[in-house]
């Protein structure tokens, strides 16, 4: 009998597509469904000059990898801590010019992944009128009477944080999917790390909630908590503590440096990282 | 009376404003304008549908979430879009009420998140909405001459742009800002000129005061109404059964 290939991978395993230079993207929406344990361990491992792109509204995901200087360039729209206020190291990075900003919105963004799953070199907009972001992008293409065009984005390698997947990648989401689908039709290889390892029989027991089919997948990688301090939609709630010390620390350099020891740097792991935070609390 | 907070105040004042009937979307940072629509639903506009960012279609009344985007959204919402759902709420024009905050706010309701001087703000998700969306509802939870100033240092989102007809000019066909919540007044916008004008100032906020935060000439000078106060029956439905936990109450 011929074996099916499993597709479960280690952290470093996974992650090795993903060189310096890379166009990565990172699923998940603000601080909700990140695979931070994943972005954790690519700062450990010194990545730089990443092209990084996030769906339209982003938070800690790219606040971290751009404050530990990780980016070069980067294809955004939003990015905040929604009501816990501003991304500091965004914000900072922006506003002395150490990264090169795209300016991006939802159109130029899920625009720019469409053309990529349409096979077309840019997706037709009609809903850009009169803004800045029309008159300064240079993303922005002229298309015709009253119509603009997103070109088509292509990350190299797009990182997804789910609650559930299979060895083969089947993988489920069990919060809001939002643009993780898509991104995973977008990008030439993508790795999803989850919280759970579930069978392949549980997969084929309810293919209705399969939101992300195996044949996208290259990697899976079982990482409990993996999104901490972020939300795993179905699982655990964010972590507002942690959001509000990160925020405090990123007021001054020797202080983020110290959060990064601590949290990142300090830790050989994923399980190292577990034991340093509190456990998030599972949903039922 | 029913004692309440000015956030209290204010998500009633927005949702009297909604419609039965409305599809309505929020943006983040959105506690205001949920409750506002989630209070609506119970009021006097059942069919309302609410769609928050992540995509959860009508989620439950019951409690709040200060993040819009929350998981826990999800348990006892209807439905749960994509973002491909976002995509095509954001070209086709589908969607009546669109809400916007703003790090400024101009006499046009031209709204700016994106930069200050070198401030860099967080940008906006969704610029789209501002232009497709039926109407636009704003609102702020600093009423100061920082926030609402004569003209937009940096254009994310378009309102009535120059005033008058030029969102028409333009090239865009719905109607723009209606509406703008503070925790000082409600105010509206002039037929003509498309500038934002007092309709009422909240209970114990005097003129002078909305006068001396606003960073532009008000068209129509005082005296102006005061903001209805919440019903005892308003406030019963907000607190019983949209905000149980009291998040609005917090500040």
């Amino acid at each position: 009998m011929a074996t099916r290939a499993s597709k479960l991978r280690s952290m470093v395993e996974a992650l090795a597509p993903v060189q310096d230079g890379c166009t990565l993207a990172v699923g998940g929406l603000w601080f909700h469904n990140k695979p931070m344990a994943a972005l954790r361990e690519l700062i450990r491992r010194g990545v730089r000059e990443l092209t990084l792109i996030a769906p339209p509204p982003s938070s800690f995901d790219s606040d971290l990898l751009i404050g530990a200087g990780a980016v070069k360039d980067a294809y955004l729209a939003h990015v905040s801590f929604e009501h816990l206020g501003l991304a500091p190291n965004f914000r900072g990075a922006v506003e002395r010019g150490l990264i090169r900003l795209h300016e991006c919105d939802e159109a130029t963004l899920l625009g720019g992944f469409m053309a990529t799953v349409e096979g077309l070199p840019s997706h037709a907009i009609t809903s850009l009128k009169a803004t800045e972001h029309l008159r300064t992008s240079p993303l922005i293409q002229r298309a015709g009477e009253g119509m603009v065009a997103a070109p088509a984005l292509r990350p190299e390698v797009a990182i997804l944080h789910a609650q559930e997947a299979d060895e083969y990648g089947n993988v489920r989401c069990l919060g809001t999917p939002f643009a993780d689908p898509l991104l995973a039709k977008t990008a030439g290889q993508v790795i999803v790390t989850v919280d759970r390892l579930i069978s392949n029989g549980d997969i084929r027991s309810d293919p209705h909630r399969t939101t992300i089919p195996g044949y996208l997948v290259e990697a899976v990688v079982e990482a409990p908590f993996g999104a901490h301090p972020c939300s795993s939609q179905g699982r655990y709630p964010h972590d507002e503590a942690h959001f509000r010390e990160y925020v405090a620390a990123s007021q001054r350099p020797e202080t983020y440096a110290a959060y990064l020891r601590k949290y990142v740097y300090g830790c050989r792991s994923h399980e190292d990282y577990l034991r340093l935070v509190e456990p998030p609390r599972e949903a039922a | 009376m029913t004692a309440y907070t000015t956030k209290e105040l204010m998500v009633v004042a927005l949702a009297r404003e909604l419609r039965d009937g409305d599809l309505a979307m929020t943006g983040a940072t959105s506690d205001v304008p949920v409750a506002a629509c989630l209070l609506a639903q119970q009021l006097h506009a059942p069919n309302l549908t609410l769609i928050l960012p992540s995509g959860v279609v009508n989620p439950a009344p019951g409690r709040l979430y200060r993040s819009a985007s929350d998981g826990r959204w999800i348990e006892g919402a209807e439905a749960i879009g994509s973002g491909y759902d976002l995509f095509e709420l954001s070209e086709n024009g589908r969607l009546d009420v669109m809400f916007y905050g703003g790090v400024q706010i101009d006499r046009h309701g031209n709204i700016n998140l994106t930069r200050v001087g070198n401030f860099r703000g967080p940008g906006l998700a969704n610029i789209s909405f501002a232009v497709v969306a039926k109407r636009i509802c704003l609102y702020s939870m600093a009423h100061n001459r920082r926030t609402f100033v004569e003209r937009v240092e940096y254009l994310t989102a378009p309102g009535h742009l120059e005033g008058g007809a030029s969102r028409r000019e333009q090239g865009i066909a719905t109607e723009g800002p209606v509406f703008c919540i503070t925790p000082l007044a409600a105010l509206g916008f002039t037929p003509d000129t498309r500038e934002l004008t007092v309709r009422s100032v909240h209970p114990g906020v005097d003129a002078e005061q909305v006068i001396e935060n606003t960073g532009f000439e008000l068209p129509q000078p005082p005296p102006w109404p005061e903001t209805p106060p919440p019903s005892s029956q308003e406030m019963h439905v907000l607190r019983e059964v949209v905000d149980r936990t009291g998040i609005l109450r917090e500040g």
